[in-house]
């Protein structure tokens, strides 16, 4: 609930459109109060005059309340069409605004602290969850302060007429729009607390049946997994059908509500005029408008219904909204400075209060223009590494400098700048090679774009392209093979002309040729640069290059391959191991 | 064509459907019934005719006690006539995807054919339960309130005659092109989805480039296109049921004019202008019903061509019936043909045996087809030319079931299924006891793994338990394989690296497995392929070459070539 209330203040820049929105719904649900009570109003002081003969039918004033009725006939008709699109207007200009807010707020989260999240997850949140948070306005808080605002208007309406007919039709439309929702909402809870984990249950063992089908049918599993989905099914069903009713029951009691209270209405009115303390004429306006003020209400089950979801919603966007950054940024940078030399003494980080550190003093320099290997098994720190030194995660103790500036001093950004990175998760976007590139130099002309591609080995590719630069390289780059996505990478690495070369397993996955074409080509973008590159496997290191290896968040060994191969404790092994499980 | 489609898969439904449309039918009688009564008392008071008989008011309430009570029911009827009807999609659903296997999941997405199954029949429901009832009552309710009004005043009967029929007229029109905008707007949506995926797969990419800022700015113009789409196509449904409202205003303000004008000369009464107005809301109210349903046949046609889709695929591999040969068999392929999509084969004329009791390694490039040689000899996708024979025996003739219970199939990325640990084993054999459940775990060295967990075997896996790490799962699957102890293993081994150790764990486990059984192995590291008697060399849809590991380096061919991780020489002088 605290969630939905920050949302609120979300809406500030849009008050206007939802003022006019707000008032022309009030204005609608009036005009149609109005158009039936008067009409009934109408039709009954006609029909008496009728009676009076000619004098009483001149002395009537005909056209006012005619003109009247087709005043709010007309009132309504636009106040509807206009309103609506008001109020949406308002809604989608609010969620195109929380669109860009999470992201913002996703920004500075990646890739450290947005780990633990799926990119389905989140992209559900920025869609799914923020779509629904635009219903928050359109369907729970516009239609209940127009309830509010109409319900006391029209039950004022009727009280000037018979005061206790408008208190009548006040707790009518309480218990209507509040009561009634909200017992069902509190009977329901549970069934529908109960109907999502079913469904989510449902999903679950359908994903597993049909990504493990495979292995179900060789089991001969499936049949049975198949009557587990079926079960599911029924329960789901089953929970889905108390829900029914209890919807039943609220539509059926909210009906009986403004029904009775019609009756109660015209008792009143029954009452009044047979003791001629009321005009007979008023009876069918007290009726009428009764039965019409109903509508005002009507939106509010659902709005109750919506609710829940919508605070769950909330609470997801906010979730990450609030996450703290992980890196906190200084205002400006200093000078670039002389040299660029990594230097850590002592460095521990973590990714959270009480994880196990992820670097545990780790001590290691690392020279301009050096090439150096970080070796280590999966949890050994070689990405926490990279996260250090890309200002990815902020380290607790020690020092890490680069060319004798403390990291903590350089805006993130700068840091980056002096960084290219080739990994296997470096992502390509939906859009042309073009585009592609540039995303690592804005303002790349065509012949730098084409050196980079050279660089690379990919011009060739592209050149035979029909579009060459302006090739589509499809979803999730589903238009290249493996070799060429990892190629594109690498070629907007080399426009990018950074001082460091980060190479973070560029070639896992691909085939053993691919892989050693692959490498090939890796040389000539590292002459010149600070390459480190980190693996898990001994595969493609020259004797003279310097290993280090990391184990437990520390350095385990540091030194040349061909040293480490026979004086080390760690290297021997891994290398015995390489060669059993090479690939073919 | 698909509308019909839809009403024919409602047919389970029927019954519950005519329980729905007769409970509305009657709380639309009853709706007239009770304008009658008010009417008359109406009437009456407005007139002094003397106090209202007490039996009036008495009916009037019982009235809306029986009104209520058929909101209530109708609600439940709706509900179960969907019900039946989503529990009958849901069951051929599942069988149909059984039916076609793993070649056809994989290439149409399981996690949109999970989808299909559980939101896109949940997608039917209101149109089964909201829509077609509705359908009904917009015929009916309206006839009984003409045919109420047209003795009592011919005049505002013939206004809502009129009147009436010109709505759905109208709707029909601005339907078509709400369903342009529509489709245009999902679209767009579309779009918008898959740019935000990759913005937010790609942030740290962006980061990294220093991009992330220009990439806010591009998600604020893609939201703000899509805004306007989304009004666009609002605008237009925001029409229809402005069109509704106003012909139900009009017909409201008509007759309360044209009336007042009769009343005051003494050409009509006031119980027919009083009823009139009563009953023009009423008229009208079924066709705002289904104004505000007629959404949910969009998203129920929509769901529906997919679900017909799947129901509709083509079943390419039937099962025989005879009883496949025991223990460890010799298997024979012949000229085999094959691919995952008609027209489109992978193995072209594959010729190749796998001994009884030894070890095969396949080994070739991605793309040659070492897959679709597994899946041929476990039976997912069927040969279009050539026979494989298990001891003579045509796979083609043997009993799907039977021959599944015969092998052990690892694939390449198994999975774990949601529950615990013990389940997950027990998928190869149900009635196997916790010793043997570790006995298994033992051998394919995953003991020390599942004694680590919190509680052992009972461990619940995925979906709000734990996960395992990648170098887990597989040997999760080779101690289901062990487990199972079938005389044939068919594994196709990961690529994903995984670390050094865990590699070695993991290939270590694999030679244990395929001692003493036909093993088939789709093999990657040279390991699996040194302990193996046997080395197939696949190339384009072929046996290039055929040997043991010494035989096939010593000849210098396509598998020397490969270990040394260069490209084939042109002539292979390996084969056999």
């Amino acid at each position: 609930m605290r969630a939905l209330i920050r949302l609120l203040r979300l809406y500030g820049p849009y008050r206007a459109w939802i003022a006019s929105g707000l008032l022309l719904a009030l204005a609608t649900i009036l005009a149609n109060f109005g158009l039936l009570a008067l009409a009934g109003w109408f039709l009954a002081t006609a029909g008496l005059v009728g009676l009076g003969g000619y004098a009483a039918q001149n002395a009537f004033n005909f056209f006012t309340p005619a003109a009247g009725v087709r005043f709010f006939a007309t009132v309504r008709v636009l106040g509807r069409y206009a309103g609506r699109i008001v109020d949406h207007e308002a809604a989608l200009r609010q969620l195109a605004r929380l669109r860009v807010f999470l992201f913002e707020k996703l920004e500075p989260l990646a890739p450290a602290a947005l780990a633990a999240e799926r990119s389905g997850d989140l992209l559900s949140r920025l869609v799914a969850d923020i779509d629904r948070l635009g219903d928050v306005y359109l369907r729970v808080l516009a239609p209940f302060a127009v309830a509010v605002a109409a319900a006391l208007a029209m039950a004022g309406t009727l009280a000037i007429f018979v005061p206790l007919a408008g208190l009548a039709l006040l707790a009518g439309l309480a218990l209507a729009g509040l009561a009634v929702p909200a017992a069902s909402l509190a009977l329901g809870a549970r069934a529908s607390r109960e109907v999502v984990t079913t469904r989510n249950e449902l999903r679950a063992d359908a994903v597993d049946a049909i990504q493990g089908l495979a292995e179900l049918l060789t089991y001969n599993a499936a049949p049975a997994v198949a009557a587990r989905i079926g079960d599911a099914n029924d329960r789901l069903i089953a929970r889905e059908a108390r829900l029914a009713a209890i919807a039943g029951l609220g539509a059926g009691a909210g009906q009986l509500i403004a029904n009775a209270t019609m009756g109660a209405a015209l008792l009143i009115g029954l009452e009044l005029a047979g003791a001629h303390h009321l005009p007979g004429a008023d009876v069918p306006l007290l009726t009428l408008g009764a039965l019409a003020a109903f509508e005002a209400v009507a939106p509010l089950p659902q709005a109750f219904q919506l609710l829940g979801g919508m605070a769950e919603s909330a609470r997801r966007v906010f979730a990450i909204a609030d996450r703290a950054p992980p890196v906190r940024e200084p205002k400006r940078s200093p000078a670039r400075p002389q040299h660029l030399d990594i230097a850590l003494s002592g460095v521990r980080l973590r990714y959270a209060p009480e994880a196990p550190w992820a670097l545990d003093g780790l001590t290691l320099t690392i020279r301009e223009g050096e090439h150096v290997t970080i070796l280590g098994r999966s949890g050994a720190g070689k990405t926490s590494f990279i996260n250090l030194l890309l200002r990815f995660v902020e380290y607790e103790e020690g020092s890490a400098s680069l060319g004798g500036v403390e990291l903590r001093a350089i805006r993130g950004d700068d840091v980056r700048s002096l960084f290219s990175v080739v990994s296997q998760r470096t992502q390509l976007f939906a859009g042309s090679i073009r585009d592609n590139l540039r995303i690592a130099r804005p303002d790349a002309d065509d012949a730098s774009l084409w050196r980079a591609l050279e660089t690379a080995a990919l011009s060739e590719f592209v050149r035979a392209r029909s579009r060459g630069l302006d090739s589509p390289v499809g979803e999730g780059a589903a238009r290249l093979s493996g070799g060429e996505a990892r190629r594109l990478a690498l070629a907007r690495a080399a426009l990018r002309d950074a001082p460091f070369l980060v190479l973070d397993e560029p070639t896992e996955g691909l085939d053993p040729l691919t892989e050693a074409a692959l490498r090939g080509d890796l040389g000539r973008l590292a002459a010149g640069r600070t390459v480190i590159s980190i693996t898990h496997r001994l595969a493609f290191i020259a004797p003279n290059d310097r290993i280090v290896v990391l184990d437990s968040g520390r350095v385990a060994e540091d030194g040349t391959f061909a040293v480490l191969r026979t004086d080390g404790r760690i290297v021997p092994r891994l290398a015995r191991l390489q060669e059993d499980l090479a690939r073919i | 064509m698909l509308d019909r489609r839809l009403t024919a898969i409602a047919r389970p439904a029927r019954a519950g459907l005519y329980v729905a449309i007769g409970l509305g039918l009657a709380g639309g009688l009853l709706v007239i019934l009770q304008a009658l009564l008010l009417a008359r008392i109406v009437n009456g008071a407005v007139f002094r005719h003397g106090p209202v008989p007490a039996g009036l008011l008495l009916a009037l309430f019982v009235l809306f006690v029986l009104r209520a009570a058929l909101t209530f029911l109708s609600e439940i009827a709706a509900h179960h006539a969907a019900a039946s009807v989503k529990t009958e999609l849901r069951r051929a659903l599942m069988k149909r995807i059984v039916e076609l296997g793993p070649a056809y999941t994989v290439g149409e997405g399981s996690a949109d054919l999970a989808t299909t199954l559980t939101d896109g029949v949940e997608a039917l429901e209101p149109y089964l339960a909201r829509y077609l009832p509705q359908m009904a009552l917009v015929a009916l309710v309206p006839l009984a309130i003409l045919a109420t009004l047209f003795p009592i005043d011919w005049m505002s009967g013939l206004v809502l005659a009129v009147s009436g029929p010109l709505i759905p007229l109208f709707m029909v029109f601005v339907g078509h092109q709400a369903e342009a905008i529509n489709q245009r707007q999902w679209r767009q949506l579309l779009a918008m989805s898959a740019h935000m995926l990759d913005a937010i797969q790609g942030i740290t990419t962006l980061k990294l480039f220093g991009r992330a800022r220009d990439e806010i700015a591009l998600i604020a113009r893609i939201s703000d296109d899509y805004r306007r789409t989304t009004m666009a196509s609002l605008r237009v449904a925001f029409l229809t049921s402005a069109v509704l409202e106003f012909f139900a205003s009009l017909a409201i303000a008509l007759v309360a004019v044209i009336f007042g004008a009769r009343l005051l000369h003494g050409h009509a009464n006031f119980f027919a202008a009083f009823l009139v107005l009563l009953l023009v809301p009423e008229f009208f109210l079924p066709l705002r019903n289904l104004a505000t349903h007629y959404h949910a046949r969009m998203s129920a046609l929509a769901a529906a061509q997919r679900i017909f889709e799947v129901l509709d695929a083509p079943v390419a591999q039937v099962s025989g019936i005879a009883i496949p040969p025991k223990g460890a068999v010799t298997i024979l392929c012949r000229a085999l043909e094959a691919g995952h999509e008609p027209g489109r084969t992978v193995l072209r004329g594959l010729d190749c045996e796998f001994p009884a009791g030894l070890a095969t390694a396949i080994v070739g490039r991605s793309g040659a087809g070492k897959s679709s040689l597994a899946a041929a000899i476990v039976g997912f996708i069927a040969p279009s030319a050539g026979t494989i024979l298990i001891d003579g025996v045509p796979l083609s003739v043997l009993d799907r079931e039977a021959w599944w219970r015969q092998l052990a199939y690892v694939p390449q990325a198994p999975r774990t299924f949601a529950g615990t640990v013990a389940e997950n084993l027990r998928l190869a054999r149900p009635e196997a006891d916790e010793a043997s459940l570790r006995e298994a775990c033992r051998r394919a060295l995953l003991l020390d793994v599942i004694d680590s967990l919190p509680q052992g075997l009972s461990t619940r896996l995925g979906e709000g338990g734990i996960g395992l790490s990648g170098g887990e799962i597989q040997r999760l699957a080779l101690a289901r394989a062990f487990l199972k102890d079938a005389p044939l293993l068919i594994l196709d081994e990961a690529t994903a690296h995984l670390d050094l150790e865990t590699e070695a764990l993991v290939a270590e486990a694999i030679a244990d497995l395929a001692r003493g059984r036909t093993a088939i192995l789709i093999a990657h590291r040279l390991a699996t392929v040194r302990r193996a008697d046997r080395i197939v060399v696949m190339e384009d849809g072929r046996v290039a070459e055929y040997g043991t590991h010494e035989a096939l380096v010593a000849c210098g061919g396509a598998y020397a070539a490969l270990l040394r991780g260069a490209a084939a020489p042109t002539e292979t002088p390996c084969v056999r």
